[in-house]
Order: C-alpha cells, then structure tokens, then sequence
C-alpha cells in the first residue's frame, strides 16, 4: 500500500512547518517556492499516474512551475527589496510555541476532518488531513506575522493548502477553475505587492500593526 | 562459545572502528578546506599515545573524577553491546531494551557532568551546564524515535526490532521511516557534540560543550574519555543504520563467511552515514545556543509528523 | 493460626508506636533519653510492620481484620482491616520509618535544649500512627478521621521550628490547602454513603449511577490530588517540606503524599472502579503536568529541599502517568497492560519513598553539619563527609532513574506500560501516551540535570561559605539511617523481582491478573530477568557487564600505558594564579540556560545593579535574578484576591454586626430547610 503521494503530501505539510519556523523575510519566499514545487510534482505525478490521463493536470503542474515557483516568488523577492532591508523580528511568539501550535493544529484538523463522511471508508485518509492543514497553518502564519509581506506569502500558502486538498480529495478541480483561481491569485499578488509599496511610502515600514492608525 | 565468540568480534569491531569515524570527518573537513589535513589513522595514535602519559590531575579533585572516565567508558561499551552490530546476538549475552540503552547512556552522562564539577574549574560548570540543556532538549526525542520503531515492531528489544525491520524490507522508502533518519541524524549531531550544536575541534570558552567537560582530563584518563564518547557516537549511528537499513547477514549469521560479508555491509553503511554527517558539518556553522531549542523541536516535530502519519491518520500502511 | 500471628504482629507494632508517644509525654524533661528510647522503640515498632505485612502478603489470608475500637453508636467505630494493597503501603511505610527513627535519634539530638524534643517525639510517634490507621482503617469514617489527624499533626510538625515567618506561612498555607482536600472528600464520601447506606471501605459501588460516579470521581481526584500535590493542586507542596525538619520531611514526602496514591488505589480503582476511560486520561494529563513542571521547577530551585520537593511532584506525576494508563486500559478490558501499569504506579511509589526518604535525610544531615541548605554557600562537602557524599550520590542516581538503581524499574514499567498502550490502542489515546512517553524522557534529562547540580554543587568543587568550610561528617547513626534506603534502592534496582513479587500478589488480589505468576521457586526467582511480551530487561547482567567492561578496561590500559603516573596540579585557570571558589558556576547559573529556553515558563527577569562608588567604578556589583511561578501568580493570586474581595463585600453587607439580622439567617436556613426536607 506505498504511495508516493503520502510521501509528497507529508512533505508538503512538512515545508508549512519549515516555513513557520522561518525566521527571515527571504527565506519565507524560499521555502514557498520548494511549497510550489512539491504541489506542481504532485499534480504532474497524478497527471501522469491516473488511468484516463490528465492532461490537464500536467498544463496545471507547468502553470503552477511558472506562476508560483518562478514568477510570484520573484516579484515578491523585488518587493521586499524595494520596500525594507533591515532584518527586524517578524513574529508575535517564539518559534519553537508556533510550532508546536501548528503540531496541535494538525492533530485539530484530523479530528475535524475525521468526522466528516464518505472521504474514508475505515481509515482515514492522511493526504487530506495533511492538506487540511497546510490550510490552517497557512492562516496561523498570516497570524502570527508582522510585516505584510508575511501575510502575503500565508495568503499564497492557504490557496496553496486549498489547491491540493482539491487535488487530493477530487485529483484536481476543472481546468477552467484552476485557470480562474490562478489567475485571480496572479492579480492579487500584483494588487497586494502594490499596496505594500504603499504601505511602506505612507508609513516608513510594512509592520501591519501600524495600519492600525487608520480608523477613524 | 559461540555467542561469546560474537560478543568479542562485536567489542573489537566497535572499539576499532569508533576512532575511524573521527579521522574521517576531520578528513573531509580538511580537503573542504583545501588542506592535506592529518592522516586518517591519526586518532589511533593519539590515544595510544594519551594512554602512555602522566596524567596531571587536579588538586581539588576527588575519587568521583577518577571513576568517571571508566564509567563512561564502560555504559558506552555496555550500550554497544545492547545494540547488535553485526550479527543478531540473542537476548542471553546482555537481555536489554531500548530503555535500558537509554539509562545506561544517562548512566554516562551523569558521571561525565558530575566529574566536569568536581575539579571546582569554571569551565567544567559551563560545559556541564550546556551539556544538561542539550540533553534536556533533545532526550524526547531519542526517546520517541525509539519508541516508534520499536511500535512499528512491537517491541521494544533491539534484535526483534532488526528482525521486523527487516521485515519490511526497504524501511526508507516509507515517509514515516524517513522522518525518523532525519530526526535520528539530528540526535546523532546533538548527542555526540557536532556542528551545529557543539564544535568538538575548538577550546573557546564561548562554544565549548563537550569539550568544555573534558578540559581538565589529561593522559589516559582523557583517552579512555575520548574513546567513550567516540563509542558513543558509534552506538548511535549504529542504531540508525541498523534499523532503518538493515541487510540480510545482520539478521541470521550463519557461519564464518556471513559474518565476514556482514562486517563489510555495517562498516560501509556506518562509513556512508559518517560521510552525511561530515558534509553537514562542512556546509552548516554553530548554531547560536539558544538556537539550539529550533534544532531540538525540528528533530521532535518530525517525528511528531511521522507519528500522526503513521499511528493516526495511516492506520497500517505499512 | 498464621493469621492470628500476623494480626498480633501488627497489634504489636501499633502498640510500639503509642508506647513510643507515651514514653515521649512521660520522660519529657529528660530530653535526650526521650529522644532516643522513644525513637527506638518506633524503629522496634516498624520492624514488626514490615515483617507483618511481608507475611500477610505472603499469606493465604485475604483479609486480616483488627477491632480497636466499637460503639452502638453506628459508624462510629475503628476498624483496622488490611488487604495487601494495604500491607503493601504499610510495607512502604515501616521500611522507611525504621530508616527515619535511627537518622532521628543523632538528628534531632541538636534541639536538645533548644526546642521541646519531648513533644516533637510526640508528634513524630502520633503521625507514624496516623498514616498508619489511613493506609489500614476498614471504614470511610474511621479513614476519615486519621486522614484529618495526619493533617493536623504533620501540620504541627511543619511549624515545628515556627519562630521563623516563612515556616508559619508555609504551614498556613498547607493547612488551609489539605483542608480544602479534606472538604472535597468529606462530600465525595457522603455521596456515597447517601447511594450506599454503608461506610465500609470493601462494600460495593453497584447502586451508584453513572452521574452519581463521575461527580464522585471528580471530588476524590481533587481531594487526593490536593494532598498529593499534583499540579495545579501542588502551591503547599513546595513550602511545607522544605520548612519541617528533615526527618519529618522524608517522612512527609515519602510516605505521607502517597496516602494520597492509596487513597486513589483504594476509593477509586478499587471502590468505583475503572469505570469510564476519561477518568484516566484526565489522570494521565494531570500526570504528565506535574512530571514536567515539577522536574522543571526542581531545576532551577536553589533551596535543596525545595529541590526535592518539587522533584516529589514529579514523580508523584510519574505515579499517576502509571495509575491512569492503568485506568485506560481497564476501562477499555485490556487486563495485561491494566496490571502492567498497575505494577508500574506501585513500584514507583514505593521506590520513590526509598530514594526520596534518603535524599532528604542526606541533606538534613548536610544542614546538620552545615546549618545551610541553600546550595550556593555549599560546595567542597564530599571531602568533609564522604560517607554521606557516598550515599546522597546513590540517592541522586536512583532518582534519576538511572540503571543499576531502583529508580530506573519503576520508570521502565511506567513507559512499557505506555508502550503497550499504544500498540492495543486508539487514535487518541495513542497521541496521549506518546506524548506522555516524550513527558517522561523530558523529565528524565531534566531530572538527570536537577541531581547533578543538586550533588555537583553541594558535594564536589571548592567550599562557597564558611558554612561548608567547617563542616564535619555527621554521626554514625544518622549515617546508617541515610544509607540503609540507598542501598535497598540498590538490591531492588539490580534484583528487581524481589520488588516485583510482593507488588504482583498486590496487583492479584486487585485485578486477578498474575504478571509474574508463572514463576514459581526460591530465592533464585531474584536473579530472573524482567520479562513482559515483547521486550526483556536484566539490571543484574547490565551491572555485572559494566563492572567487568570497567575492569578488564582498567588491565588492558595498565597493560599498554604501563604503569599509572599522576602529577598533582592546581585546575586550569587560564593562568590567572588565584582560583578561588567564587569562580566556580554557581547553582544559579548551572540552570540558567533552562531558565532562558523556557522563559515562558519561568518569566525571568535579571538585573545587574552597581552598588557604591561612581557609575563607571563601581565598588561592587550586585546581580539580582527572580523569577515566577506561574500557577500562583495567574490562579491562586487572584483567586485569593477574590475570596479577600467578597469576604470584605460580605463583612459589610451580610455580617453588619446586628444580632438580629444573624437570627434572620438562621431562621431562614431552618425554615428552607423544614420545607426542603418536606418536598424532598
């Protein structure tokens, strides 16, 4: 009963923990390209391994290759060097209590998905479980981070996490849908690098607290 | 007779290959660093040279730093001897299970921070002291890697988990088994005083750990301190390689011939695991110490992954 | 015929105690006779408690019925009945309070003239009786009443040296805590009584419904949890040892807390029975808590005997871990790993009371000789008093739970009762015991760390203080007394069956399982190794392979380095030729990196102030560090400051002073009463 995929999904999972005990900016954005990485493999590989063929899924994989492994990581990349250079200290808690958090958040999501019917018939299945949570963690990092660039890359590690359940729970949505979601994820990084290049002009810095000062 | 025989082979290829381990990382560090570097067999004459030496021995000391040396010297050997290195040596020599391994590797260590105390030096206290917070940190996870193997088995006595694993047949193509190495090669750093934890090659006082402990031991008792903890370092690598890639001889030697083939595997497998550990050695630099704890949860967190995979989200996958 | 011998030999260790009360109020101005006869005659006393009950252990006999006291008045009336569960508890605590009285003859001799030893005796003698009447009385009320004089009277002891302020808080506060124990037990056995209509400690829990049950569970965890120290219920703990005097803080943590573990065997495994599973994870999480906060706060302590204190609650969570594993798997019908776990929590409670009972004797001998038990003037001691170097040492390894010590059995049952949880277990009983294993390994380095720094800095290095420097070895006695627990600790640590056979009978007539059954024979059972499915353990081998790996080590060194040549040397001191004993590490900064590594835990502040002089040439330094203890700070702080609160509130509004208006309550209660009982 080996399979590749349980391998790739607990990887996945797996780079969400390195990605939250990240400690800089630049590594944030690296460990989100191996993300993208690892989602594009898994897509290519089911693509290649499902019995009718899915074309699809591979076009998917090679999107995904060029959108979040190459092209939003590198625009993220020339943000962050436009906007900041100092290294300040990013997080709210230490890190070793994030991520034991996100242990507890696994082991949440488990039980939350557990209960749900016709997934599984007996055993659970672990790749959605594990998938799951890289859509909590990834919300936990948008927590648990100060400066925006943060929020943006948890934003990209939810429709991450989203993706692959929907790959893994359906082995991938309608391409229309697929195409639809990246591209709305293409624009909202764009919109998002922008308003941090905003942020950062109104307020000397993209610490998100700051924008406190905008109420009324 | 027979198992005796087997006793002996395992005592000789331990104690000669732990010094080995030592020459070829400093080997690989040295050509990483564009140097000839000391020869491989340098460790050996070090010792033996050691072992020839007047000791200077600390006025304020007392019996408790005598002792320590043996002792460490002697749980090290006795946890070598728990594990079966090259041949499955029946519960009968020395009955024990991976909990005992871990006392008796405890057993060691108490006497080697008590001894770093006893000769009223500064730095005995602050090796000794660092020494605690990295065990502290890393104990749950020695612990819980056992434990796994041993539940994947269910046992928890060393030959039967060999047995099992072998079993299985390549443990390492299994996501839970290589969350487990991963986390194992970090305890192997942390426990025998490597980069990034300790820097076993320096005397600053700012990164001491282990070294730090053995500042005051000269001459022989320095020797067999050392020889200790290389043996140490040997036991561990040699539970990681022996579990998680175990091969046919280990499991049922039945003559002369399996036996010699069997060597020859172990010492290739330990050779290769040295050779990982050397190049993470090259590639990283120390940890600042409180980043040590980063380190310690990263071992813990994989196997708290491999855990949930396998015994809760997994059921019997393998 | 057995059993009448059996029964007079506990009658006669009874009456040794009172003998030994009353001799203690007669000769009362003749302080050092009534010092050692009445000690003397509680160690004759003990002697016939621990052969008494190894019979009835032994013995065919179930039950051994003693009736000291009768009335016609129901319920009022002291029966003694002892199964071996009980014995089992007497065993554990003749043994050590044979080893106490001896220690307690050379120790309490320094009150002479000072202090009323007459009354200590008293009290010392009257609160061996009582934890004994708790461990053996057949009835709740009779239970009841000797669970309550334990308290007073251990109370009484706490404040024994009371001209100190710190010693009147702690005993303040460990009365009002036991009493509120007392309280939640006083209610969990009315309950029963109102479903049962009986006090008998043997009768049956049938006609309790399941609610009924699970409110009782709850009243009986929390008011045995209070006396055990368990965290959250543990703030009295750390005070109230540390304030008596040594010996009676052996007493106190080796025997007295584990009335609570008997009361839990007793009233709640026995009596309600393992009945539903959450029981048992809410012990194990309890367990898991105190293990690793106890060890951790240990630590970092730099008083020795709150050292050990704390360090009591762990391993009263180490017993629990055992006891609510065992919970789990009964409640689940798994037999074998109920009774494994069972052993697990027995074992360890009576190995705990060995080690534990002689470390705190070891150190009331250091403060004996030394007058301090703040291990920063301490050091240097192990030249001064080897013999009591020698066996602290033995008690710091055993409490490691380090091979070849006793410590070492019971941590191992403990974790292959864990180990056989999860291999017959559930989803999420498995994460709890696999995280409880990685608890026990946590607390296990940390412990490991906790008796380094405890024996490193107190016996070995250079002297701190005067203090340490004229300190001289302690009496013959008191010797005997701190090493006759090490070395059980030792015989039981190598030949653990000894142990395990009288725990195994305990666990049969408990749950009518045999783990050891099979084995049958003479005194060559001891040298059997520790076999259970699946794994297979012999300390005795460890040891004989570590002495003979030791010593061919020794000839094989001799035979290639020649002869062995020392040169005598000051320590290294980088050349800076004045070493002294302040540059050694200190206790506080041996723990220091936990301190940090936790730092949500512990919240440490420090502070380097300059003390004198100018701002840049100060004449001295002064480094102040503190740190907080959580569960006072954010829950018994606030707590106390809403108690204080609404007692104000209820000064000024409800208790105004006017008779009248208390006749009006009283009138009221009576009349809500008279109309309650009529609708009831």
């Amino acid at each position: 009963m080996f399979s590749y995929f349980d391998v790739l999904s607990v990887q996945i999972l797996f780079s969400s923990f390195i990605l939250m005990a990240n400690k800089r900016i630049k590594s944030y954005i690296k460990t989100f390209r191996i993300q993208s990485l690892l989602i594009a493999l898994t897509a290519g590989a089911m693509g290649f391994s499902l019995e009718k063929g899915r074309i699809d899924l591979l076009v998917v994989c090679l999107l995904i290759i060029v959108l979040k492994v190459i092209l939003i990581p590198n625009m993220l990349e020339k943000t962050y060097a436009s906007v900041e250079y100092i290294v300040e200290k990013d997080f709210i808690l230490n890190i070793p209590i994030l991520v034991i958090l996100s242990c507890a958040l696994v082991v949440f999501s488990y039980f939350s998905v557990s209960t749900i019917e016709g997934i599984n018939s007996g055993i659970i299945n672990a790749q959605i479980v594990n998938s799951m949570s890289v859509i909590l963690i990834g919300l936990f990092f948008m927590i648990s981070r100060k400066k925006a660039i943060g929020q943006i890359v948890g934003f990209l590690v939810v429709e991450n996490g989203l993706y692959v359940t929907a790959l893994f729970s359906t082995h991938g949505l309608p391409f229309i849908v697929d195409l639809g979601v990246f591209i709305d994820v293409l624009t909202a990084v764009v919109i998002m690098g922008f308003m941090v290049f905003n942020i950062s002009e109104k307020f000397d810095s993209i610490d998100i607290e700051k924008l406190n000062k905008l109420r009324g | 007779m027979q198992y005796a025989a087997y006793v002996l082979i395992q005592l000789l290829v331990i104690i000669m290959l732990a010094p080995l381990l030592d020459g070829i990382i400093r080997k690989i560090k040295a050509f990483s660093q564009k140097r000839t570097g000391i020869p491989l067999l340098q460790v050996y004459y070090d010792l033996l040279k050691l072992l020839r030496k007047t000791s200077v021995v600390s006025e304020e000391s007392t019996w408790v730093y005598k002792i320590a040396p043996y002792i460490v010297f002697s749980t090290s050997i006795a946890a070598a001897l728990l594990v079966p290195v090259t041949t499955k040596i029946m519960p009968g020599t020395l009955p024990g299970d991976i909990i005992l391994l871990i006392s008796i590797l405890g057993l060691g260590r108490f006497f080697t921070m008590l001894a770093a105390l006893d000769t009223a030096s500064m730095f005995g206290g602050m090796g000794s002291s660092r020494e605690a917070m990295v065990s502290i940190l890393i104990e749950p996870s020695v612990l819980v890697s056992l434990f796994m193997v041993g539940l994947i088995s269910k046992s928890t006595s060393l030959p039967q988990i060999m047995q099992a694993m072998k079993g299985i047949g390549a443990p390492l193509t299994y996501p839970v088994f290589v969350m487990i190495f991963l986390a194992f090669l970090i305890i192997i750093i942390a426990e025998s005083s490597r980069i990034p934890v300790d820097d076993p090659s320096t005397h600053l006082e700012l990164t001491m750990v282990h070294e730090a402990m053995m500042l005051e031991y000269s001459g022989r008792h320095l020797a067999i301190m050392e020889l200790g903890a290389m043996i140490k370092q040997l036991v561990l690598i040699t539970l990681l390689v022996n579990i998680l890639i175990p091969h046919d001889q280990l499991i049922a030697v039945t003559g002369i011939g399996a036996l010699v083939v069997s060597i020859f595997i172990y010492v290739a497998k330990v050779i290769t695991v040295t050779i990982i550990i050397a190049i993470a050695e090259v590639c990283t630099v120390k940890l600042r110490f409180f980043s040590i704890p980063n380190l310690a949860t990263l071992s813990f967190i994989l196997l708290f992954l491999g855990f949930l995979q396998y015994f809760i989200l997994g059921g019997s996958n393998v | 015929m057995e059993a009448l011998s059996i029964r007079s030999m506990f009658q006669v260790s009874i009456m040794f105690y009172v003998i030994a009360a009353v001799i203690s109020l007669v000769f009362i101005k003749k302080q050092r006779l009534c010092n050692t006869a009445s000690n003397l005659i509680c160690a004759a006393g003990s002697v016939f408690g621990m052969s008494a009950s190894i019979l009835k252990i032994f013995s065919e006999e179930s039950l051994i019925a003693i009736h000291i006291f009768q009335s016609s008045i129901p319920f009022i009336s002291a029966d003694i009945k002892i199964d071996n569960l009980s014995a089992f508890f007497v065993l554990s605590l003749s043994i050590l309070v044979f080893c106490v009285s001896l220690y307690s003859i050379g120790y309490i001799s320094t009150y002479v003239g000072k202090r009323n030893v007459g009354l200590f005796n008293f009290l010392y003698s009257t609160f061996i009786l009582s934890m004994f009447f708790v461990m053996t009385s057949g009835n709740a009320v009779f239970f009841l009443l000797a669970w309550e004089a334990m308290a007073l009277i251990s109370y009484f002891l706490v404040v024994y040296e009371g001209e100190y302020e710190e010693n009147q808080a702690a005993g303040t506060l460990y009365i009002i805590m036991t009493h509120v124990g007392t309280v939640f037990l006083m209610i969990g056995l009315m309950l029963v009584f109102s479903h049962t209509k009986s006090f008998d400690i043997f009768g049956s829990s049938v006609g309790i419904p399941i609610l009924a049950k699970n409110i009782i569970f709850i009243l009986f965890l929390v008011g045995f949890g209070a006396k055990a120290g368990v965290i959250p219920l543990h703030i009295w703990l750390p005070y109230a040892h540390p304030a008596a005097p040594s010996n009676v803080s052996a007493l106190m943590s080796g025997v007295m807390i584990k009335t609570a573990v008997y009361g839990i065997f007793r009233f709640i495994f026995f009596f309600l029975g393992a009945a539903h599973i959450w029981w048992g994870i809410t012990i194990v999480i309890l367990g898991v808590l105190s293990t690793v906060l106890g060890v951790a706060y240990a630590y970092i302590m730099s008083d020795m005997k709150k050292t050990l204190a704390y360090s009591s609650i762990e391993n009263i969570g180490i017993i629990f871990i055992g006891l609510g594993v065992s919970f789990i798997a009964l409640a689940q019908g798994n037999l074998m790993v109920g009774s494994l776990a069972t052993v697990a929590a027995l074992l360890h409670t009576f190995n705990h009371s060995l080690f534990k009972g002689s470390l705190f004797l070891g150190v009331g001998s250091i403060q004996y000789s030394t007058h301090t038990k703040n291990i920063e003037k301490l050091g240097g001691l192990i030249k001064k008093m080897p013999i009591t170097a020698l066996f602290v040492l033995g008690g710091a390894i055993s409490i490691s739970s380090i091979v070849p010590f006793n410590g070492f059995i019971g941590e191992w049952f403990v974790l292959q009762s864990l180990f056989a949880n999860i291999v017959s277990g559930k989803a999420i009983l498995n994460l709890l015991s696999i995280i409880s294993a990685a608890a026990l390994a946590l607390a296990g380095a940390l412990a490991i760390a906790t008796f380094v720094k405890l024996y490193g800095i107190s016996f070995l290095g250079l002297p701190r203080s005067e203090h340490a420097l004229q300190a001289k070895e302690v009496p013959v006695i008191m010797n005997i007394g701190v090493g006759i627990p090490v070395v059980l600790c030792l015989i039981i640590g190598v030949f653990p069956m000894l142990l395990l056979r009288v725990a195994d009978k305990v666990v049969f007539d408990l749950l009518g399982v045999s783990l050891f059954g099979q084995l049958k024979g003479g005194l060559m059972i001891v040298y059997h190794p520790l076999k259970i499915p699946g794994s297979v353990i012999s300390p005795a081998a460890a040891l004989i392979a570590l002495t003979i790996i030791a010593v061919l080590a020794m000839l094989v060194i001799r035979v290639i380095g020649g002869k062995y040549i020392e040169r005598r040397y000051g320590t290294w001191d980088c050349g800076f030729e004045a070493l002294n004993s302040r540059m050694q590490y200190s206790g506080e900064a041996f723990s220091n990196p936990i301190k940090i590594v936790f730092r949500m835990l512990f919240r440490p502040s420090n502070e380097l102030r300059a003390v004198g002089g100018s701002t840049y040439f100060p004449e001295s330094l002064e480094y102040v560090t503190e740190f907080e203890l959580i569960f006072e700070k954010y829950i018994y702080n606030p707590a106390v400051y809403l108690m204080q609160l609404f007692s104000n509130r209820a000064k000024v509004k409800i208790q105004a002073g006017s008779i009248h208006s208390y006749l009006i309550y009283i009138f009221v209660t009576l009349i809500v009463l008279m109309t309650y009982n009529r609708f009831a």
